[in-house]
């Protein structure tokens, strides 16, 4: 893979490693962060999978993928990379594989693997420094259940199971759990937030990131049409606006050392990103609820502060 | 015993519409049994659901083979060779499609020889309600041709519809637009025979070793087999005047269904675009423009 | 190389070397840890040339290896009664992957209430999961059936993961003499694993374990599983004969010990049919025409063979060391089932022994052949028995007096 660092999309890589056609709704933010990151590593890939959204891009008889594909379960993708991974290398010791033909090994997950039940195999396989990279998609809910709230839910979004109603009239009551830190705190070689609204960020990390051997990490915020609840044409403006809000900070951490790779001139308003979707119409109608809205505008201003850019 | 079939695509309200016609005729005092059939359950992919209203005790369950009434949501299904919405049909069945078409010409295009009713909901849900949803719809529309009374349907769409959507002005839309819809339809008088299925053939399944046998793909980018260009309702045309080939389309597609031709402007691959209109959204240049699909010449060739 | 004195674990270890196994993933428990430490310990001394990793639960560990069994490596792997259980969810999912893993479960009772001792709720939980079975008796057959089972496993006509189980304590920790063969013998009966069909390359990608969406389509894979678990039947007659031949040990489906004039038969499995045979060879010295049948593959079930060998039977006694909470005995189910259609099946006894590794005594199985005669004599048939003295009832009351009970 090439490494130096691209500067336009006219730069991204033209070959497309995930074809059309694939069920995944019209419109997904994971989508197009997977078709990226897919186009940064090459095609001699396998993909390890858990159970999620993206399960269903390969249903018998069909794949998108020109590489390889490995459904696990729900908790267990790294798992199941450190199988392939350990076995790759086995194979290519014994004189069975051409070096030259060895296979990255790519985990791909959604929120709910990556923040609640795959966890504990995530940690292990960042732990034994497993030479792989993990992506996660994080559409911030279980959304191929159809929506519910998971570990990485935002605070006061509606979920099929944080419905604001009469008495709770929030949505989720909790916050969104910090995997970025989470998984910081094992030192990984390469860790990042990537965004399918910024690809030339994307297409760079991952170059960055090949120069690492051993565990690199990924995580997306990935719009989601149908689990979010906006127009699918959108998917790109919206995902733009969790950045430029400050809602989702793109950065990366070598080796445990966090870097801001863009940050916003000018923070916009996190309404702006809120009254796009109604995972949020709550906050907005019937009554606008201003305590909650600022709770969310401060939580944000406070990650910025606390990194120094914000005064 | 009725027995309706319902064919749409994720999203579009196949299932609900189900549920909608059920509640209205258990309201209207029948024996009823609802039951939608999704696999795949994203947006898009073709959803079955099905409807028994009987004055006696249903004895049956699973999907309904044999029709008397199919409403077909999505009109690009009718050549879907797997879903295949028209199978098992009844003699003297009912169809109805939702098209702009009218019903001669349905028959003609499809080659349907029982009767058909059409009704464009695409083009009522957003005008009436501003968006192509069509639960609420198709469900008037079955309700009518099911022979479901008016007030039934109403309360069945206050009493299913309250729950998904909490705006009480949308919903106001749709309820205004379904008994639109009911009232469009002529209802018919229906003398469905017996089922006309062909007898099945039980056989044994023969060993075949785990290269065969084992759920492992050996081919490699398939899907677009798929054909998933098929989910528009609008598609993206590019007006190459204004564009500036600054490759922002061909960058956001989630697809990766753009291609660039030879004098580097973009151009889609609408066999599986799936109309997203992103592309639409994000070109600097406003050089792509969002058309109504019609689907009328979704034929092999003569997109 | 000879014999040695060696534990049941011990022997499985040495099952794995033999075989030339390439990877172990691996987490501990009680009583299976020997036999991952054995392994860890040759491989860090350079005995043994493999790739182990410990991992972070069964539930990781029977999925890495799985997947690198799918990736075409001879991979094993070991657990007991709650790992087994917290990987169960993987263990039918890398049986659909169809991959030639070979893993050994060391039998444990089951939680609650947390015990050591042995009972064979744990494997057979996972009965219907694809894996075949093979349960062993002493410790020279866990080593034999890991060779076995990898021969098994690896065959075209099966393609379907194996478990060899071994009991808890009784044969895990407990030492006897195991012939080691030499290596070059071990490796004419087994080649170097070739996959065929599993293995990710980039020239050949594949996506394997997708979803399969349709009952029609679904049905399909999984009755191919059945047909490659009944073919397996077959396999195994070849392997044994095999086995036989470069070994010297003969192997069965099932073992029939003092079998074929027998009259009352028990039906056993694993470490505690030893008893079983003690018992058949006293009420042979009073005078009563006993015999044993222990099961040796339970998955694919040996219907045919334990069809033949009962036949003529007057009355069969089948001692599960397990229980089915709400109906009895595992086993008894699987054999009433298997005998139901037969002329002249003999009567069927069902009685509960040794759970978590009980002891089961010379008088209970006394009272397992009067019982088998007292029921031809009636025709009658009583419900499951639990085998229980009054000893164990006197000790269990004086427990439950400290446990402040009284
Ligand atoms: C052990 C287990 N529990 C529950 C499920 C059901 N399940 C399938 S996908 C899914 C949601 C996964 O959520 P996430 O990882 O966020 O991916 P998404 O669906 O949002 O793409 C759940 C709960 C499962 N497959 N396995
Ligand atoms: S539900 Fe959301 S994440 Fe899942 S396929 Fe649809 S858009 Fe993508
Ligand atoms: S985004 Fe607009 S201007 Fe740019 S290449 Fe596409 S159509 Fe042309
Ligand atoms: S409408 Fe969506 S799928 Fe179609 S070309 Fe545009 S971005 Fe791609
Ligand atoms: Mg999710």
């Amino acid at each position: 893979m090439d490494t130096i660092p691209i500067r336009s999309i006219r730069e991204i890589p033209p070959e497309e490693n995930m074809l059309s056609g694939t069920p995944a709704c019209a419109g997904c933010g994971g989508l197009l962060t997977l078709r990226h990151c897919l186009k940064a590593l090459g095609e001699k890939i396998v993909i390890v999978n858990a159970a999620s959204c993206f399960t269903l891009l390969s249903i018998y008889p069909f794949t998108p993928f020109k590489n390889s594909w490995l459904y696990t379960a729900m908790a267990c993708a790294p798992a199941g990379a450190q199988g392939v991974r350990d076995a790759l290398d086995i194979l290519i010791k014994k004189g069975k594989l051409d070096p030259e033909e060895d296979l990255k090994v790519v985990v791909l997950t959604g929120d709910g693997s990556a923040y609640d039940m795959g966890l504990s195999s995530t940690s292990g396989a960042i732990y034994r420094n497993l030479d792989f990279y993990y992506i996660c998609y994080d559409n911030e809910a279980y959304g191929n259940t159809g929506f519910q709230q998971s570990g990485a839910t935002p605070f006061a979004s509606r979920t099929a199971t944080s419905p604001p109603g009469g008495a709770r009239p929030t949505g989720a009551q909790l916050q969104k759990k910090d995997l970025f830190e989470i998984w910081n705190s094992h030192r990984p070689p390469y860790l990042a937030t990537i965004s399918p609204a910024y690809p030339v960020d994307l297409v760079n990390k991952f170059r960055k990131a090949e120069q690492y051997k051993g565990p690199k990490l990924f995580i997306s915020h990935s719009s989601c049409p149908p689990g979010w609840g906006f127009d699918p044409s959108h998917s790109v403006s919206l995902a733009k606006l969790a950045v430029e809000t400050g809602i989702w900070p793109l950065k990366e951490s070598v080796h445990g050392k966090v870097e801001h790779t863009f940050v916003p001139k000018k923070f916009k308003p996190v309404e702006d990103y809120l009254k796009e979707q109604e995972r949020f119409a709550h906050l907005f109608k019937p009554v606008r609820q201003e305590d909650i809205l600022k709770s969310i505008q401060e939580t944000v201003n406070e990650y910025w502060r606390k990194h120094k850019l914000l005064s | 015993m009725l027995r309706l079939r319902f064919h749409g695509r994720g999203g579009q309200g196949a299932k609900v519409a189900s549920r909608v016609l059920g509640t209205a005729a258990f309201l209207d005092g029948y024996n009823v049994q609802d039951f939608p059939l999704y696999g795949a359950e994203k947006r898009g992919a073709p959803i079955t659901a099905f409807t028994r209203i009987s004055r006696e005790n249903i004895m049956e369950r699973g999907v309904i083979s044999d029709p008397d009434i199919v409403i077909v949501i999505d009109e690009t299904l009718l050549s879907d060779p797997k879903a295949m919405p028209l199978s098992g049909l009844k003699k003297g069945g009912v169809v109805f499609v939702n098209t702009p078409q009218s019903p001669l010409e349905s028959k003609e295009r499809y080659s349907i020889t029982d009767h058909v009713i059409t009704l464009d909901l695409t083009k009522i849900g957003l005008d009436m309600i501003g968006k192509p949803v069509l639960s609420s719809l198709a469900a008037a529309v079955a309700s009518r041709i099911a022979g479901i009374g008016e007030d039934a349907l109403r309360d069945a769409l206050e009493k299913e519809l309250s729950g998904i959507i909490s705006d009480r002005g949308i919903l106001e839309k749709n309820t205004e637009a379904a008994l639109y819809c009911y009232d469009a339809v002529v209802p018919v008088q229906m003398k469905t025979t017996e089922s006309i299925r062909e007898g099945e053939n039980v056989i044994n399944i023969p060993f075949e070793t785990a290269r065969v046998s084992s759920p492992a793909i050996n081919a490699t980018g398939n899907t677009p087999l798929r054909r998933t260009g098929n989910w528009r309702v609008f598609r993206p045309v590019w007006d190459y005047d204004l564009c500036t080939r600054c490759m922002t389309c061909v960058a956001r597609c989630p697809e990766g269904c753009i291609q660039v031709n030879e004098d580097g402007y973009p151009y889609a691959d609408y066999e599986n675009c799936k109309g997203c209109l992103i592309c639409a959204r994000e070109c600097p240049a406003k050089a792509i423009n969002d058309v109504r699909e019609m689907h009328s010449q979704s034929e092999e060739g003569e997109l | 190389m000879g014999k040695e004195m060696l534990t049941g674990n011990g022997a499985a270890a040495w099952g794995v070397r033999m075989a030339e196994v390439d990877y172990i993933p691996a987490y501990p428990i009680t009583p299976q840890t020997e036999i991952i430490e054995t392994i860890a310990k040759w491989i860090s001394d350079g005995a043994m040339d493999a790739s182990f990793v410990t991992m972070d639960s069964e539930h990781s560990m029977v999925t890495a290896a799985g997947a690198a069994s799918a990736t075409g490596v001879r991979t094993f792997t070991a657990t007991s009664s709650q790992g087994l259980l917290y990987g169960f969810e993987m263990i039918y999912t890398v049986a659909g992957w169809r991959v030639p893993l070979v893993m050994v479960n060391v039998s444990r009772g089951l939680s609650s209430p947390i015990t050591l001792g042995p009972d064979h709720n744990d494997i057979l939980a996972i009965r219907d999961s694809g894996f075949l079975q093979i349960h062993c008796e002493t410790c020279q057959e866990v080593f034999d059936s890991i060779l076995m089972a990898y021969k098994l496993a690896e065959d075209e006509r099966v393609l379907l993961p194996v478990i060899v189980n071994m009991d808890g304590f009784y044969l895990s920790f407990t030492r006897e003499p195991v012939e080691i063969p030499d290596v070059e013998t071990v490796r004419s009966f087994l080649p170097e694993y070739q996959p065929e069909h599993a293995f990710f390359k980039p020239a050949q990608p594949m996506a394997q374990g997708v979803a399969v969406l349709g009952g029609e389509f679904y049905s399909y894979f999984k009755y191919q599983m059945h047909l490659a678990s009944k073919n397996a039947l077959e396999v195994y007659k070849e392997v044994c004969g095999d086995f036989e031949q470069k070994f010297g040990r003969k192997y069965r489906t099932i073992e029939e010990y003092m079998l074929e004039d027998a009259e009352y038969v028990l039906v056993m499995t694993n470490s505690f049919s030893t008893l079983g045979k003690a018992a058949v060879k006293r009420a042979r010295e009073n005078g009563l025409k006993a015999g044993l049948l222990r099961l040796r593959v339970l998955r694919p079930f040996p219907d045919p063979d334990i069809k033949n060998a009962l036949k003529g039977k007057r009355a069969v006694a089948v001692i599960d060391q397990n229980i089915s909470i709400g109906k009895g005995g595992i086993i008894y189910s699987e054999m009433a089932g298997c005998l139901y259609n037969e002329i002249n099946r003999p009567l069927l006894l069902s009685f509960i022994g040794g759970l978590g590794g009980k002891n089961i005594s010379p008088e209970e199985f006394e009272l397992i052949f009067d019982k088998m005669i007292k029921a031809e004599d009636t025709g009658i048939v009583e419900a499951p028995h639990l085998l229980y003295t009054e000893n164990e009832w006197k000790e269990m009351a004086g427990l439950k007096e400290i446990a402040g009970k009284g």
